[in-house]
């Protein structure tokens, strides 16, 4: 082969290459974490992810660090709701009994402490018979105060090694009180994932993260237009490839046919 | 010293291996197309997201939806390209460049829905060209 060929060829490979590099890095899990959420069919908050039926299928999902536990964070939206779902795999014997998943919700996009009014609590009172509570409390100088009204809905299930978390918060609510972040289309929220053992509340806090949230601005418009071309290029060049197949097939029993009369 | 000249049957048996060549380069043909045609049939379900079970679940599972998309546009472009090039070669024509090309937009246009997919399913066809033309070299 010729030097210059051989160079080539090692050019394209080495420039291939480093663009895959570049996309797996993204893969890991990240340590900055802002999100944005997604428009998606509402799944069932029943602590279990049904893969038959799509759910959490739309849901932007980030794998993150609570603490050291890896987990995995699925957000979507709808008109009403912000769902979030908690995903993580953990040994039988590291469970505690009375283990918990809160969402600690910001008032804006501001990680202060004090701007920190709402928490949402899934708290298990016997994680092996999966019996838990769904909690909804409003912080009063780091104090977890029960709301008058509760706000949002959360279940939660530990099968074998996975535990999963769902939550939904409403977004907008016309009841919504101070008790509750108000959550508004297209504002950006900071949301403190937590995870403890015990029911104590701020102190039984074992691992937190805080990530930032950007609730989409309208769930009622159309499909943006970018995905709706790409899904139209995509279906032309499958078309194109497919009329081309058949036109191909088509010439290759011609050509038996050919075969045959000069053999002839 | 036999009286029969032996050139005829020699030529009759070359005659005989060209035929059988030319029916292996057809079957070559026909079998390799179908071939990927079932890999296009396939790739509309995954690349389309039709199926889309493997989705979402977990990053072991979003290997495996990724490397399968990879996987069956690859075999796709593997069993066209050598198709096609069995079919020029029966019609007495070399494959061209443009037709590789064709081939080439068609099968990363497959992956345009995501981009994982078609950085992966860029580098996959250029190991395969490399590889195509460092045989044609040899």
């Amino acid at each position: 082969m010729k030097k210059i060929n051989f160079r080539v060829l090692i050019c394209i490979l080495i420039v291939n290459t480093s663009i895959i590099s570049f996309f797996l890095v993204s893969k890991g899990y990240s340590t900055v974490n802002e999100i944005d959420s997604e428009i998606g069919e509402s799944p069932v908050i029943d602590g279990y992810i049904d893969l038959s039926s799509n759910e959490w299928n739309k849901a932007t999902r980030e794998d993150i660090l609570l603490g050291d536990l890896p987990i995995i964070l699925r957000v979507l939206q709808n008109d009403e709701n912000l769902y979030i779902s908690v995903q993580f795999d953990l040994l039988v014997e590291y469970h505690s009994l009375s283990e918990f998943v809160g969402l600690i919700i910001s008032n804006s996009s501001s990680d202060v402490k004090e701007e920190f009014i709402d928490a949402k609590i899934i708290q298990f009172s016997n994680i092996s018979k999966n019996e838990f509570s769904f909690f909804d409390y409003y912080i009063d100088n780091g104090n977890f105060l029960n709301d008058t009204k509760l706000d949002g809905d959360g279940e939660a299930k530990l099968e074998k090694v996975t535990s999963t978390y769902e939550f939904s918060i409403p977004i907008k609510a016309s009841t919504a009180d101070e008790q509750d972040a108000a959550l508004d289309f297209g504002n950006t929220y900071a949301f403190n994932i937590t995870y403890g053992e015990t029911s104590i509340y701020q102190t039984g806090v074992k691992k937190s993260t805080i990530i930032l949230i950007n609730v989409k601005s309208s769930t009622t418009s159309k499909p943006p237009f970018t995905d709706l071309t790409v899904l139209i290029i995509c279906i032309v060049i499958f078309s194109i490839l497919g009329v081309l197949y058949c036109s191909y097939i088509y010439k290759i029993f011609r050509l038996k046919g050919n075969i045959k009369r000069i053999k002839r | 010293m036999s009286k029969i000249p032996k050139q005829p049957e020699k030529k009759k048996k070359s005659k005989q291996n060209h035929r059988t060549d030319e029916d292996f380069a057809y079957r070559s043909v026909l079998i390799s197309a179908i071939l990927g045609g079932i890999f296009y049939i396939i790739s509309i379900f995954f690349n389309i997201e039709i199926i889309s079970v493997f989705m979402n679940i977990n990053i072991y599972w979003t290997i495996i939806d990724i490397s399968l998309k990879v996987i069956i546009i690859l075999l796709f472009f593997l069993f066209m390209t050598t198709s096609i090039g069995n079919y020029k070669e029966l019609i007495g024509k070399p494959l061209s460049w443009k037709e590789l090309l064709l081939l080439f937009v068609l099968s990363i246009g497959q992956t345009i829905l995501n981009p994982l997919v078609f950085v992966f399913t860029l580098f996959g066809l250029v190991i395969i060209l490399i590889y195509l033309y460092v045989v044609q070299e040899m």
